[in-house]
């Protein structure tokens, strides 16, 4: 092939040479005709694939991750802060500490606790590094959304999964490279998986449970029998075209592009359908035969999928509405976090006992926390708080049952080792053996990367 | 590629940027924020500057402020850390500590600053000069070669310099063709493509380029190609996505005014001013003026209260006008001084000061529900009268901008509004004269600046993009970026040349199509030569560049082949009533909506990719976009297979196809239909053999039977290259 040798030939010139990155990845970016090629890592990967479980609407810390006795000890205590949002709020003129629903105990060998909210995912908290100390720039979820998916708070950006599928490639090319699992639309919409100025064949591929999960994914016409005839025919076509153009690899790639959709109209079905998994594995993750909905259908494809090359997989719980964010009664979290606990216990099971566990990145978040303070103790709900959240990681190159970073007595700030979203990118992108300072692409002049201009690999989360 | 001068004055450039990044990164703020507005370029106070390493130490009455390598010893720390009871700075507060820390550190470290001559932003003054962009333009003579027209004489000078030559002319029906796409973004009649076959006129491309030029949907064509450049949107693209019920007059003010070739000058000054110059115009102007504007109001509006963030609708609007007519990214000045090129934060916010004086139309957002300050349509003169007379435009807004209160703003340090530095006047570019943006808010002498025939980018960023949409490659590549680290031009004479002439047209659009159209260089085949692999990206011309439609194109396309384009004019949006209106980022608005009018009417939704055009590589509306990308996906080929409305187009051509006699003649009409030529004996073998197994495999008998096998022959010339592609 003409193409590969060429990016090698790029690769190896460039290699310990003055040229600089972005010049280096605008070269291998001129490698149009097949993007998604696997490509070397910057260093040795820990995780060949990772599956990104978001949470929409605000998890509240305090009542899942984070214990705060104090917090107990302090509740209807009047604290004063110019929380952004409770700034100019009328009725917000006063704070008071307000006690978590749940409560919490220590779980496993590493004895981490967490509260009642998670009875299952507790289980598995030695093979979980527990992040406590996480914050973020925004306090409203279209921009934290946007942010911990593309780092800009404000701006479209590419999301982390397309940057992954720029850097890395993917190895199945009947797959897309990064599949998101949606059943709802997030906060900021398709944004959250736009490839932006990377080429789109990054963006991430929704999947909705149901009869086309892609969008024109079913084959229309009744047989496979019928639907080779008119791909031969077209190849036969083309192929006729493409003999007075034979130099033009656009056209010989678009040849392929039908195969390769030919190849999704099979595999894609295949990696979706759970009738061959076991009675034993469906219980792993909650799930009643032949059903193609709920958190425990999102986690067992996401499984499926990584097993078969996916690079990045993306699932979503909830939406932009029906969330968790539970303004107007912390109660709600009590009827998501049961939605979600077995199948996210159930993944890491599952998982582990694949032999899975040490290729394969979990990664487990929401947009930011939820504030410890009401504007009266007996306010029911909890608001917007990206002072201070938890996160975990489990599974390839990760350190196991540990707890990294913390809040102050309160679960106000992150005050020990605090992990910002450019930090906790730069770690995944780290596991995934790229240097976020590294990944970059020019554009308009600029070379942009996930992590703007800031963030640093959280060395105490790696294994 | 690159050349080695400009690699080599990158890594220069990052070099001295890592000597001085902790001062840029850490000290600089610093100072910018507390210190320079007294001790600067606008007041020294105690006779002291702190705005450069002269101005440290030199020093003011007190002496040097600064002794390098010695915190202690340096007044500067004294004062900042509050142990000298007369003096304490800043008045404002004690500085955190953090940022005591850094000045220590700094000074301790040697008060290494970035030295040298005068700079703005990231170039000195004598090296901006010099930058090629930056030039005045100046009108090259053609080489004297065997070519007689000019473009094909700059052409075939850098060839002949590779041993090269042009390519023969295409053929006529790959010549039509590519023109008519070209110009109106659909293909051209069957019959239209034999007449001109047949056409034995001395001059018959000519007469192609002039009736496609004055065709109605020339406008449809390039002004898509323009409201791609000003992300054009039909919502706000704020947490809830507010709709733009009136946007849509905009969109069709830019088609109109490229089919009625308004000059472009006069197509900038209209778009950047045309509420000011609406007042001082004829009445019957007036209304069109006033929506021009919308290129402003369309700007994007960001968070969940939009006030609160109109700074960055603020970048929006400067990066988009930066990139689009200037060809410089000006948005880059927003946090810092460009890094490469010159241009100043300073510049960026004299020019901030210009849009935070004008009134934006207010789009609504979640808890301000209702639109505001939608500007009317109707003459003051009218409004007067407004009760007294029937006409409906009394009632008609535009989403447009108005002027406001006329200020300056102050410099924000790193982009933030919450750090105010010191007030910078309104004014127009330092790097371009700097002169005073005066009267109301600037905008009209912004604009006038924009399009004065002393700026050397204007006209040579609008030259280029005509020429990257023809040829599908700008002569600079980096159509949105003239800068350091934009790409240089292939053939910077042919660039002049190009820039004069579309100055001295009057800033026509189309005397420019036709003087590029009618060159050889437009006209020859797209075929490679094996001579050509030293040129693998075409730079120099020796060939045609072979194009894949755009998503507009596809999808008119294949309205027009099954009969159901319907070719008028599309006017607002099924919008829901704005009474009805209740967005929130929960629930935002987002909806598409189905049209069978041409594509460039189709919905824009700024928080929701349009499935089709996404899916085809349409412009994202977020983003000012100079150039589409073409990407080759699977997912692409899912839609040739399977789309319903795909499905739905070949069916009809194939039941039109049926209409014919017999076998030979519904293929040619097939073909022609699909692609305006009859099928090759091959094809037809293939045709037939195809048509033959196909029908085996179908079960049911009868005229449905025929329907089916010919439907499915008819998906697959729709889903060849050759329909896909121009030659």
């Amino acid at each position: 092939m003409f193409l590969p040798s060429r990016r090698g030939f790029v690769q190896s010139a460039a290699a310990g040479s003055m040229l600089m990155p972005g010049i280096l990845s605008e070269l291998l970016a001129a490698d149009t005709v097949d993007p998604l090629a696997p490509k070397a890592p910057h260093h040795k990967a820990k995780a060949k694939s990772v599956i990104f479980m978001f949470m929409s609407g605000g998890v509240s810390h305090v009542d899942s991750f984070d214990p705060k006795p104090k917090l107990i000890a302090d509740h209807g205590k009047q604290v004063v802060f110019d929380h952004p949002e409770a700034r100019n709020r009328p009725g917000y003129e006063k704070l008071f500490l307000k006690k978590p629903n749940w409560k919490f105990a220590p779980h496993g060998k590493s004895g981490t606790e967490v509260s009642e909210l998670f009875p299952r995912v507790a289980e598995q908290v030695d093979d979980i590094a527990l992040i406590r100390s996480m914050h973020t720039s925004h306090s409203n979820h279209y921009n934290a959304t946007l942010g911990m998916h593309t780092g800009s708070f404000s701006f479209a950006r590419p999301s982390i999964g397309s940057w992954l599928s720029y850097g890395l490639g993917t190895v199945n090319r009947n797959l897309p490279s990064f599949i998101v699992l949606a059943p709802q639309m997030p906060y900021a919409g398709t944004q959250v998986w736009a490839s932006d100025f990377l080429p789109g064949s990054h963006q991430g591929t929704r999947v909705v449970p149901g009869k086309e999960p892609v969008a024109n994914l079913a084959r229309r016409v009744p047989t496979d029998k019928r639907q080779q005839l008119e791909l031969d025919a077209l190849k036969a076509f083309n192929e006729s075209h493409l003999a007075t153009r034979p130099e033009d690899a656009d056209l010989a790639a678009r040849i392929r592009s039908f195969e390769t959709a030919a190849g999704m109209q099979a595999e894609m079905p295949a990696a979706l359908d759970l009738s061959k998994e076991s009675e034993e594995t469906l219980a792993l993750y909650g799930l009643k035969r032949g059903q193609q909905d709920g958190f425990g259908w999102q986690c067992l494809v996401a499984r499926r999928l990584v097993e078969n090359g996916v690079r990045f997989v993306e699932l979503i719980h909830t939406g932009s509405s029906g969330n968790w964010d539970s303004h107007g009664n912390m109660a709600e979290h009590g009827k998501l976090a049961p939605q979600v606990d077995q199948p996210m216990a159930g993944l890491i099971q599952d998982l582990k006992r694949r032999g899975l566990f040490d290729d394969v990145l979990v990664v487990w978040t929401s947009e930011f926390g939820r504030t410890p303070f009401n504007n009266t103790a007996d306010n029911p709900g909890r608001e917007h708080h990206n002072w201070a959240f938890s996160s975990w990681l489990a599974g390839a190159g990760v350190k196991r049952g540990i707890v990294h970073g913390a809040t102050d007595e309160h679960g106000i700030r992150a005050v020990e080792k605090p992990v910002h979203v450019h930090d906790f990118h730069a770690t995944i992108l780290h596991l995934m053996g790229l240097d976020h300072e590294k990944l970059t692409y020019r554009h308009a002049g600029r070379d942009y990367r996930l992590t703007d201009v800031s963030g640093e690999v959280v060395r105490g989360l790696l294994a | 590629m690159r050349s080695a001068a400009i690699t080599f004055v990158l890594i220069a450039a990052s070099a001295q940027a890592a000597d001085t990044a902790f001062f840029e990164a850490k000290v600089r703020p610093v100072l910018v924020t507390y210190c320079v507005k007294c001790h600067g370029p606008d007041k020294q106070k105690g006779g002291l500057r702190l705005d450069s390493a002269a101005g440290w130490q030199t020093g003011g009455a007190n002496g040097p402020a600064i002794k390098p390598g010695s915190p202690e010893e340096s007044l500067l720390i004294t004062v900042i850390s509050r142990t000298d009871d007369k003096t304490r700075m800043p008045p404002g507060g004690k500085l955190s500590g953090p940022e005591i820390a850094a000045l220590t550190r700094w000074i301790k470290e040697g008060a290494v600053a970035p030295v040298g001559p005068a700079r703005v932003g990231g170039m000195t003054l004598a090296e901006a000069q010099s930058w090629w962009a930056f030039q005045p333009i100046k009108r090259p003579a053609a080489p004297r070669n065997a070519a007689d027209n000019p473009i094909d004489a700059f052409i075939q000078s850098k060839l002949a310099a590779r041993k090269a030559t042009l390519s023969p002319p295409a053929d006529r029906r790959t010549l039509i063709r590519r023109a008519t796409y070209d110009l109106i973004g659909l293909p051209p009649t069957a019959e239209e493509v034999e007449a001109f076959e047949k056409d034995t006129s001395p001059d018959p491309f000519a007469r192609l380029v002039d009736r496609l030029l004055a065709s109605p949907h020339y406008g449809e064509r390039w002004g898509r190609h323009w409201l791609d450049l000003v992300r054009y949107a039909d919502s706000a693209g704020e947490n809830s996505d507010h709709p733009l019920p009136h946007a849509w007059r905009y969109r069709n003010w830019v088609i109109d005014a490229f089919n009625a070739d308004k000059p472009y000058d006069e197509f900038i000054r209209e778009q950047l001013a045309g509420d000011i110059l609406a007042v001082q115009g004829p009445p019957g102007d007036y209304a069109s003026r006033i929506i021009a504007t919308g290129f402003l109001a369309v700007a994007r509006r960001f968070g969940h209260d939009i006030d609160k963030d109109m700074h960055l609708t603020h970048e929006d609007t400067i990066d988009t006008i930066g990139k689009t007519l200037l060809g410089l990214t000006l948005g880059c000045a927003r946090c810092h001084d460009h890094k490469y090129d010159p241009l100043s934060s300073k510049d960026y916010y004299a020019l901030y000061g210009v849009f935070d004086s004008t009134k934006y139309a207010y789009p609504g957002c979640e808890f301000k529900q209702q639109p505001r300050d939608l500007v009317p349509l109707a003459t003051p003169t009218e409004r007067l009268r407004g009760v007294f007379i029937a006409s409906a435009r009394t009632q008609q807004v535009a989403y447009a901008v108005t002027e406001g209160r006329s200020h300056d703003v102050k410099v924000q340090a790193g982009g933030d509004p919450e750090k105010p530095g010191s007030v910078v006047p309104r004014r127009w570019l330092e790097v371009l004269g700097g002169q005073p943006l005066s009267g109301g808010s600037g905008r009209l002498e912004l604009a006038n600046r924009i399009v004065a025939r002393d700026n050397p980018l204007t006209a040579r960023v609008m030259a280029n993009r005509i020429w990257l949409h023809h040829f599908g490659r700008g002569l600079v590549e980096s159509a949105n970026d003239f800068g350091v680290r934009g790409s240089p031009a292939t053939h910077p004479e042919l660039l002049d040349w190009l820039a004069t002439e579309f100055i001295e047209s009057g800033w026509s659009i189309k005397a420019l199509h036709r003087r590029i159209m009618l060159s050889a260089t437009y006209q020859q085949a797209s075929a490679s030569r094996p001579d050509l692999s030293v040129d693998p990206k075409n730079e120099f011309y020796a060939r045609f560049n072979r194009r894949r439609l755009s998503a507009e194109e596809l999808r008119d396309s294949l309205l027009l082949v099954s009969g159901q384009l319907d070719r008028t004019p599309a006017g607002p949006h099924p919008f829901p009533p704005e009474s009805a209106w209740n967005f929130t980022q929960h629930v935002p608005f987002a909806s598409f909506y189905e049209t069978d009018k041409r594509s460039v009417y189709l919905i824009a939704v700024r928080n929701r990719r349009h499935p089709f055009l996404g899916l085809f590589d349409g412009a994202d509306p977020n983003a000012t976009t100079p150039q589409r990308q073409t990407t080759t996906v699977p997912t692409q080929a899912l839609y040739f297979l399977n789309d319903p409305f795909f499905h739905a187009q070949a069916e009809k051509i194939a039941r039109r196809a049926l209409a014919k006699a017999d076998e030979v003649d519904r293929l040619n009409e097939l073909f022609v239909a699909v692609l305006q030529r009859p099928p090759t004996n091959r094809e037809r073998d293939l045709a037939s053999g195809f048509l033959s197994r196909y029908t085996n495999e179908l079960a049911t008998a009868g005229p449905d039977k025929t329907v089916v096998a010919w439907s499915a022959l008819a998906r697959i010339a729709l889903a060849s290259n050759e329909f896909l592609y121009l030659d």
